[in-house]
C-alpha cells in the first residue's frame, strides 16, 4: 500500500545520485542536498534500501532515473519491467522520471550497458512508440538521456542530436543533457561537442548530468570511458558552463558510481555546480545592465584550463566567469526555469 | 540495411562474445578500429555483471580463488545472461551452473555454499513485515489450527554439508584461517532478513519441518504432525516461543483450510 507525500518539486539547483553506501549518513545527518536522484532498478524489491528511501522522500525531492527499459529495443519496452517502473514512481512519487536513448535488451539477453541506436527513420519511429507507451502508462512526461558511446553505426541518416530533438517534437518528451557523456561521445567518435548542445531543443532540457570519466589507450586509441568513477573533470565543466550560459539554471546531478568516495565529496561538486550557474547568471544580468546603457556585442564563450594549476577543476570556469566571457542570452531564455514544466 | 531487431540481436550476440559477430562495415569509430571498440561494450558487460556475482557470492569467491570465480563467472555470463535489468535477480542459476562444473566436482561445499548466499541475497531484497507479539493473541479464539504468517525473507536451507558453519566461519578473516574446514554434515538453516542484515540459524529435523510447514501455509496441525513425525519429543511451546520471539510470525488468523489438506 503506498503513501502518500508531500510533492517536493526539484529545484534548478544541483543534488546528487544516492549511492547504498550514503544512505545512513543521509538519514543521520540529514545534509542540505538540494534534490536526489535514484537509479529506478534498485528500487524495485522490498529490501532495506527502499525502506531508507521513503524516509528521504520526506525530506528531499526525489527524481527517479530507469537504466533498464531499453528504450531502442526494436522489440518493444518489456511491460513488466514498465509495470514495475510504474510501482516505483507510485511509491515514491518522484518529481522527475528520466531513462536513456539506448538499447541494452536483445536476443533474449540483458546486457547492462547501454548501446547506441542506428539514427535513422526506422529507429526513430521505434523509440517514439516506446516512448509513448511509457508516458501513458506512467501517466506523464519522461526525460530522455543522451548517450556516451564508443561506436557509431555506418547507415545512420542523422545525428544522435537531430535523433533526440525530432523524438521531443513527436511524443512531447523532455531532454536529460547529460554533460559528461556529450563530452566522451564527442571525443570517442570526433564530433563538436557545443554544437551538439547547441543543437537540442533548449526548452526540452529539465535536467542535466555531470560525472567523471577514464581515460583508456588501447594502441593509438585514446578512447574516454563513461564510468563516473572520479570529480568533474575540467572540460566537463567547461561544457556545463558553454549549457548553463545558454539554458539558464536546471536542475544538475552530480554522478558517482565507480569507486564512490565520501557523501562529503559529492556534496562538494554539488556546491561547485550551484556556485559555477549562480555566477554564471549573476554575471549575464550584469552584462545585461551594462548592454542598456552601451552597444550590446557578443562575445564567444572559451575556457582555458591550461593555466589552471588548482586542484578544483571547477576553478578555472569560475575564472572564466570572472572575466566576463559569456554570451547574452536572448531575453526568452532569461526568465525561470522550473524542472517540472 | 539490417532490420533494427537483426542489428541489435547480432550487437548483443557479439557483446556476449557469442557468434555470429556483427560486421565491421556497419559500425564506425572515427578513427579508431570500430571492433577494438565494441570489445569495450563486451567488457563494461562482462565485468559490470561479474562485479554483482561478487558481490552475492562473497563466501563462495573465497572458497575457489577470485581469479578462478571470475573465469567461471564470465562462462556463466556467457552462457546464462541476466534476461531483465533488475539486477538483484541475477544470479539465481549460478549455484546450479557451479554444480556442473567438472573442477568443482571435489568441493560439493562450493555450489552448497552458493546456495546459501543465494538465499541470503532474496531474503535482503524481500520486505519485512512489523512482527506480531503473543500477548496480542491472548483473547482471540483462532481455532483449533490457526494459520501462523511468516516473514516473507525467511529462507529453509537443507545441505547434506556444513554450509552454514563454512559462510560463518567466513565472515571475519581470523576465523577462516582457523576454520578446520567443510565436512560432510546435514545442516539445516533457517535465514531472515533483519534490518539491512540477515540472521542464520541451524534447526534440528523437526522444527525445520514444523518452520517449512507453516511458510507453506499448511496451517499449525499439520506443521506439529510433521514435527512430531520425525521427533516424538518435540517442544510446540519453545518453538512458537522462538517464533515470536524471533520476530517470525507477521499474523495469526483463523485458518483458511479448517481440515487437513
Amino acid at each position: 500500500m503506498s503513501r502518500t507525500f508531500q510533492s517536493l518539486a526539484i529545484p534548478a539547483t544541483a543534488g546528487i545520485g544516492l549511492r547504498s553506501r550514503h544512505i545512513g549518513e543521509m538519514l543521520t545527518r540529514r545534509p542540505s542536498a538540494g534534490w536526489l536522484e535514484v537509479h529506478a532498478e534498485n528500487y524495485m524489491g522490498e529490501g532495506a534500501g527502499v525502506e531508507a528511501l521513503e524516509r528521504l522522500r520526506q525530506i528531499y525531492p526525489l527524481s527517479v532515473h530507469g537504466v533498464g527499459l531499453s528504450l531502442g529495443s526494436a522489440q518493444g519496452v518489456d511491460r513488466s519491467h514498465l509495470e514495475r517502473l510504474r510501482k516505483v514512481c507510485e511509491r515514491f512519487q518522484p518529481d522527475l522520471v528520466s531513462e536513456h536513448l539506448a538499447w541494452s535488451v536483445a536476443d533474449g539477453a540483458y546486457l547492462n550497458d547501454l548501446l547506441p541506436l542506428r539514427y535513422d527513420e526506422k529507429a526513430l519511429a521505434v523509440v517514439a512508440r516506446n516512448v509513448e507507451t511509457v508516458q501513458d502508462v506512467l501517466k506523464r512526461q519522461v526525460l530522455i538521456e543522451n548517450l556516451s558511446a564508443y561506436l557509431a553505426f555506418a547507415d545512420s541518416s542523422m545525428n544522435e542530436a537531430e535523433f533526440l530533438a525530432e523524438l521531443v517534437a513527436r511524443t512531447g518528451c523532455g531532454l536529460l543533457l547529460d554533460v559528461n557523456n556529450v563530452h566522451v561521445s564527442a571525443h570517442n567518435l570526433q564530433y563538436d561537442a557545443k554544437t551538439f548542445i547547441d543543437a537540442l531543443p533548449a526548452e526540452a532540457i529539465g535536467e542535466i548530468h555531470l560525472a567523471g570519466h577514464a581515460t583508456n589507450q588501447v594502441g593509438a586509441d585514446t578512447v574516454l570511458i563513461d564510468d563516473h568513477g572520479s570529480r568533474v573533470p575540467p572540460v566537463v565543466w567547461s561544457l556545463y558552463h558553454h549549457a548553463i550560459s545558454r539554458l539558464g539554471p536546471r536542475p544538475t546531478l552530480i554522478e558517482w558510481d565507480t569507486d564512490v568516495p565520501v557523501l562529503d565529496v559529492l556534496l562538494g561538486e554539488a556546491m561547485w555546480a550551484d556556485m559555477l550557474s549562480a555566477s554564471i547568471m549573476f554575471n549575464r544580468k550584469q552584462t545585461a545592465r551594462r548592454a542598456a546603457v552601451t552597444k550590446p556585442r557578443a562575445v564567444p564563450t572559451v575556457l582555458s584550463f591550461e593555466n589552471g594549476g588548482s586542484g578544483m577543476p571547477v576553478l578555472a570556469a569560475f575564472a572564466a566567469v570572472r572575466a566576463g566571457r559569456i554570451v547574452p542570452l536572448p531575453h526568452d531564455r532569461q526568465g525561470g526555469y522550473h524542472a517540472a514544466a | 540495411m539490417l532490420p533494427l531487431e537483426l542489428l541489435q540481436t547480432m550487437m548483443a550476440r557479439s557483446v556476449l562474445a557469442k557468434e555470429p559477430f556483427v560486421s565491421a562495415n556497419l559500425l564506425t569509430a572515427g578513427k579508431a578500429d570500430p571492433l577494438a571498440r565494441l570489445r569495450i561494450y563486451r567488457n563494461n558487460t562482462r565485468s559490470s555483471l561479474t562485479a554483482v556475482l561478487i558481490a552475492v557470492f562473497p563466501v563462495t569467491v573465497r572458497l575457489v580463488d577470485e581469479r578462478f570465480f571470475r573465469f567461471v563467472a564470465s562462462e556463466f555470463i556467457r552462457r546464462y545472461p541476466p534476461v531483465e535489468s533488475r539486477l538483484a535477480r541475477y544470479g539465481a542459476g549460478f549455484p546450479r551452473f557451479l554444480k556442473s562444473i567438472d573442477t568443482l566436482s571435489d568441493m560439493p561445499v562450493v555450489a552448497e555454499t552458493a546456495r546459501l548466499e543465494w538465499a541470503i541475497a532474496e531474503a535482503l531484497d524481500a520486505a519485512s513485515l512489523p512482527p506480531r507479539t503473543l500477548a496480542e493473541y491472548d483473547n482471540t479464539d483462532l481455532g483449533m489450527s490457526p494459520d501462523i504468517l511468516l516473514q516473507p525473507s525467511l529462507r529453509l536451507i537443507i545441505s547434506h554439508w556444513s554450509v552454514m558453519s563454512v559462510w560463518k566461519a567466513h565472515q571475519k578473516a581470523t576465523l577462516a584461517e582457523q576454520f578446520g574446514g567443510w565436512m560432510r554434515r546435514p545442516e539445516r538453516v533457517a535465514l531472515w532478513r533483519s534490518g539491512e542484515s540477515v540472521r542464520l540459524i541451524l534447526l534440528d529435523r523437526s522444527n525445520f519441518a514444523f518452520l517449512h510447514a507453516l511458510k507453506h501455509g499448511f496451517g499449525l496441525e499439520q506443521a506439529i504432525s510433521r514435527a512430531v513425525a520425525l521427533d516424538p519429543m518435540f517442544d510446540l511451546v519453545s518453538a512458537l516461543v522462538r517464533l515470536f520471539g524471533d520476530g517470525l510470525v507477521t499474523d495469526v488468523r483463523v485458518s483458511a483450510h479448517p481440515f487437513p489438506i
